[in-house]
């Protein structure tokens, strides 16, 4: 044991001038000798690994030595910028073997810490640092010296106080040494040993840490939101050291956390080095299958599909010859059951026409086509009398009413149906508004429009990422009494792609630009629409398809002024409603 | 004893012949009466009466047998017109295993009415549509947006 620590011989036998950087890597230095004291003394219940450096911590106080220890290194950071300089310029070199109280002393000598999160992430930047200095190269030592530098500790006043603690806590006055100056050629021989033996203080702190997750939980949504601050004030080494963090924090956690935070992290990774995700036109066909795989494993899609159709249905009571326009044409599944809906109504199946609007697919092959002709094949099996017009476009913008080969009104009734389509219009300026006003054009008997219920278009990036954290946080949450398969592996990747965009990207790629039913309805109303009220059977049919859907546990239909809202538990996450053209127009 | 015997083995003779008089009534040679009387059954009666014999197995993929079998319980009855549509979407007996069972498994309480039975078609539509026209494009297994019904099996 004696050999071992040979190396590790403190400060004022081996080198007098020694300043060490700061109090952490000064932990990297012991005293043999007292550590054999203490060990007689306190029973052995400390940590075996810290005492083997010459530390005394007890096992049961690691987490918050390591926290008080983080909060410490911030507030000597900080201290540069409270300009308490005459802090700065002197370094003391300490060595406690008593951590813990010495910890305590330290920080209540120190101000409070500053209320806001920042603070203790800025520690965890501090910390992980550490991992960083593993890795050789200049500018991880370049930081080693800023801090050895720019690092404050107490002045002799405040020195005189702390030996006093420490002599109160039984450490010996030989641990402290009066203030040195700091010369940076034995700081940096010395900083390579000490940070690496700090990094494995740190690290063995850490591993200690971690065996909490519900500790760990709230540490990652704070890390999550550190991150995202730090990216918002331009601190993207401090956003890089953390986004590490909350990937190592990320797989202590289990089920829908782990999952959120992984995808979360992976975006905001993105974002830092500002890799841009693939982009979703070359994907159509693996969104398509992804999307397939989500109406497969949760309610949402379904929910979405049924209501529209029974408000399309109502609306469509009487009218011999009807003609739906569907901005989301993808696999058409919304179309059977209301093709077998209007097959069987009183009265006899309409004339029925479908108008599919859709991207290019990325292999040129005219897979709107192929979605007609399979609905044409079902239509002809229950004798509906079916008309199919495919249109491509790379965005609904693009549309035009002259385009989709109106008839009259009084021979055709006209719906126009939108799932999740709208808010990919709101990056380009005036691309809502052309397109209402192309529907407006249409005048349609109904407009149903199904749309996320969440606000992710605001304009602090902040406040987008709180807000998407807590909407796909329940989304997950609630695909997780899916017993696990390949189709709910695929809805989470098909939501990870949302999540991706709306984190990473900006301007005119981030097309995920949620917003709420209000939003909605003001830009609905102010361009002449007026709502139509979704009736009870809407109501009921969801209702029952909720109860199919593991018992119904979690899963809400609300009603919200004539629109239906599915939730989770108490979160709302997708509307429907219906709109129709207002009296004035 | 032997006489005793004898007598026995004389009233059963007689028996046969009563027997003999009277007309061999084989319910598998009336198979429409067959049909009347499997329709009256539920669901777990009428599968085993589907594994008695190959003929019996035939019968019962009569499906107006099902169709009682699926709205038995549904007032008003649907209108005949959903015979055609049904059949073209793969039958009453798909839409009963598919369908209706695992729906009344979930809800034993469910009081059919028309929006209840508009929901179920609508479900077994897009599963037909699925199975029948969407196929296997997806690889290796054919989409079923009906996966939620089946019982979850427990993968460790």
């Amino acid at each position: 044991m004696k050999r071992d620590l040979h190396q590790f011989q403190g400060p004022d036998t081996r080198f007098p001038n020694h300043g060490t950087p700061n109090t952490l890597s000064s932990s990297s230095s012991s005293k043999d000798k007292l550590m054999m004291i203490k060990e007689e003394e306190d029973g052995g219940n400390m940590d075996e690994l810290l005492a083997v450096l010459g530390y005394k911590v007890r096992s049961s106080e690691m987490a918050e030595v390591a926290l008080k220890l983080e909060q410490l290194e911030t507030m000597m950071g900080n201290v540069q910028e409270d300009g308490l300089s005459n802090l700065a310029t002197d370094t003391v070199h300490y060595n406690p073997s008593e951590l813990y109280s010495w910890l305590d002393n330290m920080l209540t000598e120190f101000n409070p810490p500053p209320p806001e999160i920042n603070s203790s992430f800025l520690a965890g930047a501090g910390g992980s640092d550490y991992d960083l200095k593993a890795i050789p190269g200049n500018a991880v030592f370049a930081r080693s010296n800023h801090f050895a530098i720019d690092s404050s500790s107490s002045s002799n006043q405040a020195g005189d106080n702390n030996s006093k603690r420490l002599k109160s806590c039984s450490s010996p006055d030989s641990l402290v040494t009066g203030t040195t100056t700091v010369t940076t050629t034995t700081t940096t021989t010395t900083a390579t040993e000490s940070t690496r033996s700090a990094a494995l203080a740190t690290e063995s702190t850490r591993s200690m840490v971690l065996v909490d997750s519900q500790e760990n939980g709230v540490r990652l949504v704070h890390a999550l939101m550190a991150c995202a601050e730090a990216i918002q004030n331009g601190d993207l080494s401090i956003a890089e050291a953390l986004v590490k963090q909350i990937g190592f924090l990320a797989v202590s956690q289990a089920g829908a956390m782990r999952k959120v935070a992984t995808y979360f992290a992976e975006a905001l990774a993105r974002r830092i080095y500002r890799l841009s995700p693939p982009q979703t036109q070359i994907d159509h066909s693996l969104s398509d299958t992804l999307q397939m795989h989500f109406y497969e494993t949760c309610p949402y899609l379904k929910f979405a599909h049924f209501t529209a159709n029974q408000a399309i249905l109502e609306a469509f009571e009487g009218k011999k010859r009807v003609h739906v326009i569907d901005f989301s044409m993808n696999q058409g599944l919304q179309w059977p059951a209301l093709m077998q809906a209007l097959a069987l109504r009183e009265g006899g199946p309409p004339v029925f026409r479908l108008t599919g609007i859709g991207p290019p697919a990325a292999d040129n092959s005219d897979h709107l086509h192929e979605v007609g002709c399979k609905l044409a094949q079902l239509a002809e099996a229950i004798h509906v009398e079916f008309e199919y017009r495919g249109f491509v476009a790379n965005s609904l913008a693009d549309l035009d009413a002259s385009m989709l080969e109106l008839r009259p009104s009084e021979t055709e009734a006209v719906a126009v149906n939108s799932v999740f389509e709208l808010h990919k219009l709101l990056g380009r300026p005036g691309g809502i508004e052309k397109v209402l006003g192309v529907v407006k054009q249409i005048k349609p008997v109904i407009f149903t429009v199904v749309e996320q219920e969440s606000s992710h278009n605001g304009p602090v990036f902040l406040d987008r990422f709180t807000e998407s954290l807590h909407y796909y946080s329940t989304l997950f949450d609630s695909l997780e009494g899916v017993p696990s398969c390949q189709d709910k592996v695929m809805s989470e990747v098909y939501l990870g792609k949302q999540i991706c965009n709306l984190v990473a990207c900006e301007g005119p790629d981030r097309v995920e630009r949620h917003e709420t039913l209000s939003q909605w309805a003001n830009r609905f109303g102010s361009s002449g629409f007026a709502p139509a009220h979704l009736g009870s059977n809407a109501f009921k049919q969801a209702s029952m398809l909720l109860a199919l859907f593991n018992g119904g546990e979690g899963y809400r239909v609300e009603e919200n002024n004539g629109c239906l809202m599915l939730g989770w538990h108490t979160r709302p996450l997708i509307t429907t409603s219906a709109w129709k053209l207002s009296a004035a127009h | 004893m032997s006489e005793k015997r004898n007598r026995m083995v004389e009233k059963s003779n007689n028996k046969r012949r009563r027997v003999k008089l009277v007309p061999e009534f084989s319910i598998n040679d009336h198979q429409d009466v067959l049909v009347e009387i499997l329709r009256r059954l539920d669901g777990p009666s009428l599968c085993s009466a589907a594994c008695v014999c190959r003929l019996w197995s035939a019968v019962a993929r009569n499906d107006s047998i099902w169709e009682e079998l699926c709205f038995r319980q549904v007032s008003p009855r649907p209108s005949p017109s959903l015979r055609s549509i049904v059949s073209a979407l793969g039958g009453y007996r798909r839409l009963y295993f598919i369908c209706i069972r695992p729906v009344l498994a979930r809800l034993p309480t469910i009081i059919w009415s028309h929006d209840q039975l508009q929901l179920s078609l609508s479900l077994y539509c897009v599963h037909s549509y699925e199975r029948l026209y969407v196929g296997a494009w997806l690889g290796d297994a054919p989409p079923s947006s009906l996966m939620f019904l089946r019982k979850p099996v427990n993968v460790v």
